[in-house]
């Protein structure tokens, strides 16, 4: 990040901070919310967690996701194209004389079809969980064990200014453990 | 502790809400360890089952088909009826995740992972049966739709090729929804794996760290998959249920074939998840989580589907009897009262009148009795399918073909071999991976929990002796880090 | 891709075109049969040229028992039910009825659309074909067909049907069948293929009566006729006209009902091309 022109701040360390329950983790993040760490808004913050909180876009706010977009166009690509395919592998069939029936049959096409637009929908919704959830990649070191277990972990990308402020917020609000590690 | 309660037959609640959430990924990465002495019996018994059937199918493979007694009027048989019984074995998992989780019932959560691996397993068993049935095995590819130079395709009009379809997509999508389902689990797994577990799940967990990003895609995920499994499972099983309704045979071409087929499909599902529940609670010690409220559910919804699926019978039994078709009049007159009655009987007296033993809430909290009657409902299931192949195949239309058949030993070492598989795989599946949904459990318990008072969780734990929400929080916490 | 999408509205445009037409309009011939029961003596003569003609293995008698065998022409008995009193089903003084019964080559054949590797197909003779190559032995076929008609090779035969130096015998205008494959009559199309092939040669049609099927040459009191339902001059053509029964129906309407011929299952719509003539006995 250092020399990026585009940030004004730059940071230079990402902290994470452990808490026994989402009450304390929420406050945190009203905590944010208020400012109380100048310059992090709600958006730099990543919430870690054994479970997905019911109330949790309340608290972070909503943030977008393509899922239903993948299913529906791996959905419609699976329907369309399955149906060419089996007509062209039906029309194409030219070693087999069909003695004037209909040579390309709607009915099982049609049955053929919904599977694949199923098969389809459902490869493209896990392709867009993989891009979406960003899976498969490398992540930050900066991870817990407890977070599996029964911990709220918050992530934050701080500058040096904002560290203390937002340890402070931390400590306020019963912080567990504290990691943190060095940004490039 | 004032928590024995829940293990008793008294129990009210689907789950006790003051289990600690520490204590539930411990419960459930222990079933996952160190396999008893029973494990490794039943384990010996599926290997032997499977190895019969291996040798079955190498008889087969080496001297054809005959030693099954197919004849010229007989060509399917038990082949095409276990098939059958398996595709139908695995809608329950289908419906317990899926149909269930639209509906956002609870009480699912505990046990929808086992029956989801019965889902993907039961499919794998049934896609065998398919393959071993041809008589020239070793070319059973080409029911595949792929390019050759010499143009050949398969066949689309053919309900096979339509099953070939339904199951392939059914597979890939279970097992998906299986899988992805268990993501976060395997990440609890990964967490506490140690030597050849440790990259296996590092690896399946595809690096999942708990993020909101991450959770928000999943939730999404999860939802629209479940959205395509309910109406693939629905036409998975019609399209089985095609392979006879398509054909002119009496006692085959019935218009209510395929609801007939779906509800039979959920219904045997259902009693299979009653047996794996009861073993699963035994064996893993799981009262914590398979607890009696819920098997209490999950017998009220076996009930029900049973009698939809009674309901069917009869409605198609009426329309044959009330019809003027005369040969499949005389099927069903046979199925009563010919040479295959004993099992068309067994099959009503399993399927229709057995469940009505579950309506006693005796039977729903004695487990060995529950047990014994969800084995005989899929017993009744298994003699459903054969009675829907077998007599029609030995009437049908042309009188010099009437013969009645009896299986052969190829028949019989498939259909156990069929056992020994499953079993096999989900002996392997509850040892390698959790067969409790961790995450879920949790969910549960927390929204059982939540409590946005201060002052009620103080009376909460007051009234109750264990403490609240909050302070437990803060002592499971300790307990954790 | 320009080719794959033109076969697509090319066989769409034939469809229609077949639809408009009354369907099943590119047949070059439809050979079909008249089989008389009135003169069939049940003799086994048409099933035994069968086994010569098409390389049919004897299986022994205990795949017999099994009803394991397969006789693409088989000659059904049907007893009248007996009077009570009189003598056993099987010696009945009149004896019993005999039909001769083979593949009936459906034009809306049941078990065409159900094999899932098209090994069974319409030819454009207007013949069941099956593909003993292409056939995977799904045996969805067999199930499919209300005449029971189709055979399967439960075992591999070769070595006992036909012991050294009894393979010299085999036919070898036509394939010996390997384990796990379907057959059944193909109205002996290696005569059809030769005829066709001469004809052809020769720059000219094929006569009617060129052709003759292995049953049909054996029989001794001439029960069966065969020959291409389209060539208007045929036999074949005259006995279906005469006794006045048509391709495509379910319920033939005939001006006087005294006439013998009838297609079995004919209610099934499955449409065969096998006309029977009834045997007329006294009541």
């Amino acid at each position: 990040m250092a020399g990026s022109s585009k940030k004004i701040v730059a940071k230079t360390r990402r902290v994470l901070g452990l808490f026994g329950d989402f009450d304390q983790a929420f406050e945190v993040i009203a905590g944010i919310r208020r400012y109380q760490v100048p310059g992090l808004t709600v958006d730099d913050v990543t919430l870690k967690s054994p479970i997905e909180h019911p109330e949790i876009e309340d608290v972070l706010g909503e943030r977008p996701t393509d899922i239903p977009k993948f299913a529906f166009w791996g959905g419609l690509f699976g329907l369309v194209f399955g149906f060419l395919f089996l007509a062209g592998a039906q029309a194409n069939f030219l070693v087999q004389p069909q003695g004037g029936k209909p040579v390309i049959t709607i009915p099982s096409n049609v049955v053929l079809a919904y599977e694949m637009m199923i098969l389809f929908g459902v490869l493209s919704t896990l392709a867009g969980f993989i891009i979406g959830g960003r899976l498969m990649r490398k992540s930050s070191g900066l991870y817990d064990t407890a977070i599996t277990v029964d911990q709220i972990g918050i992530v934050i990308e701080v500058t040096d200014k904002q560290y203390q402020p937002l340890t402070e917020l931390f400590k306020k609000h019963n912080v567990i453990e504290m990691h943190e590690e060095a940004l490039s | 502790m004032s928590d024995r309660k829940h293990l008793t037959r008294e129990q009210t609640k689907d789950i006790d809400e003051n289990i600690a959430w520490a204590s539930i990924n411990t419960d459930v990465l222990r079933s996952m360890e160190n396999p008893r002495r029973g494990y490794w019996v039943a384990m010996a018994v599926s290997v032997c089952l499977f190895s019969v059937m291996i040798y079955a199918e190498v008889y087969q493979y080496m001297y054809g088909m005959g030693a099954a007694l197919l004849n010229t009027s007989h060509m399917w048989d038990l082949y095409i009826s276990t098939f059958v019984f398996w595709i139908g074995m695995s809608h329950s998992g289908t419906l317990l995740s899926a149909i269930l989780h639209l509906v956002h019932a609870d009480w699912r959560k505990p046990i929808y992972r086992f029956a989801e691996a019965m889902t993907t397993f039961s499919l794998m068993t049934a896609g065998i049966f398919p393959v071993i049935h041809l008589g020239r095995v070793w070319n059973f590819y080409w029911v595949m739709p792929y390019m050759t130079d010499r143009g050949i395709w398969p066949n689309f009009r053919s309900p096979l090729i339509w099953d070939a379809f339904a199951i392939t997509t059914y597979l890939t999508s279970s097992v998906l929804f299986l899988y992805i389902g268990m993501i976060p689990d395997l990440a609890i797994c990964r967490d506490n794996a140690k030597g050849w577990r440790k990259p296996l799940y590092t690896w399946l967990s595809l690096g999942w760290r708990g993020d909101d990003r991450q959770w928000r895609n999943f939730r999404f995920t999860y939802l629209m998959i479940a959205c395509f499994l309910i109406p693939l499972a629905v036409s998975v099983h019609s399209i089985v249920s095609m392979d006879f309704a398509m054909s002119i045979m009496p006692g085959w071409h019935v218009t209510t074939f395929p609801p007939y087929f779906v509800a039979g499909a959920l219904y045997s599902g259902c009693a299979a998840i009653i047996t794996l529940f009861i073993l699963l609670r035994y064996f893993f010690k799981f009262e914590h989580y398979m607890t009696f409220p819920i098997l209490d559910k999950v017998c009220k919804l076996t009930f029900v589907i049973a009698m939809v699926w009674t309901y069917l019978n009869l409605v198609e039994f009426a329309s044959v009897w009330y019809g003027h078709d005369i040969p499949s009049k005389e099927v069903l007159i046979a199925k009563a009262t010919g040479p295959y009655s004993p099992f068309f009987w067994g099959m009503m007296t399993f399927g229709s009148v057995l469940p009505f033993s579950l309506l006693s809430k005796w039977v729903r909290r004695n487990m060995y009795v529950l047990f014994f009657a969800s084995i005989f409902l899929n017993v009744g299931m298994w003699l459903e399918r054969w009675m829907i192949v077998t007599p029609t195949l030995s009437l049908g239309y042309h009188p010099q073909a009437f013969n009645v058949m009896w299986p052969g030993w190829t028949e019989w070492a498939m259909v156990g071999g069929s056992f020994g598989w499953f079993g096999m795989l989900f002996l392997i599946f509850v040892k390698v991976f959790p067969c409790v949904s961790m995450y879920e459990v949790k969910e549960m318990v927390f929204h059982r929990k939540r409590t946005i008072y201060e002052d009620v969780d103080e009376m909460m734990t007051l009234h109750s002796g264990v403490p609240g929400p909050k302070a437990q929080a803060q002592t499971q916490t300790s307990g954790g880090a | 891709m320009s080719s794959l999408l033109g076969n697509i509205f090319k066989g769409w445009s034939d469809y229609t075109k077949g639809n408009e037409e009354g369907g099943h309009h590119d047949y070059e011939h439809m050979y079909a049969m008249v089989i008389d029961l009135d003169m069939c003596t049940g003799c086994n003569a048409c099933s035994t040229a069968c086994y010569a003609e098409n390389n049919l293995a004897t299986v022994g008698e205990e795949y017999f028992g099994a009803r394991q065998a397969m006789h693409w022409m088989r000659i059904e008995r049907y007893f009248d039910e007996p009077n009570v009193g009189e003598a056993e089903a099987d010696t009945q003084s009149r004896g019993a009825s005999f039909l001769p019964m083979m593949c009936q080559h459906c034009n809306a054949a049941p078990c065409e659309p159900v094999c899932p590797v098209a090994a069974t197909y319409h030819t454009p003779d207007g013949l069941n074909a099956q593909i003993y190559n292409r056939c995977i032995g799904s045996r969805y076929c067999a199930n499919n067909c209300p005449f029971r008609v189709r055979y399967f090779n439960f075992y591999d035969h070769q070595e006992t049907a036909w012991p050294a130096p009894m393979e010299q015998q085999l036919n070898p205008d036509i394939s010996v069948r390997s384990k796990g494959v379907m057959e059944k009559c193909t109205f002996c199309i290696q005569r059809t293929r030769a005829a066709r092939n001469t004809a052809k040669n020769e720059g000219r049609a094929i006569r009617d009566g060129e052709i003759q099927t292995a049953c049909q040459q054996t029989c001794p009191t001439s029960a069966i006729l065969f020959g291409d339902l389209l060539d208007e001059t045929s036999a074949v053509h005259q006995a279906w006209k005469r006794h006045q029964v048509q391709l495509g129906k379910y319920a033939q309407n005939k001006t006087n009902p005294e006439l013998r011929g009838y297609r079995i299952f004919e209610e099934l719509n499955v449409d065969t091309k096998v006309l029977y003539l009834e045997r007329v006995r006294e009541v």
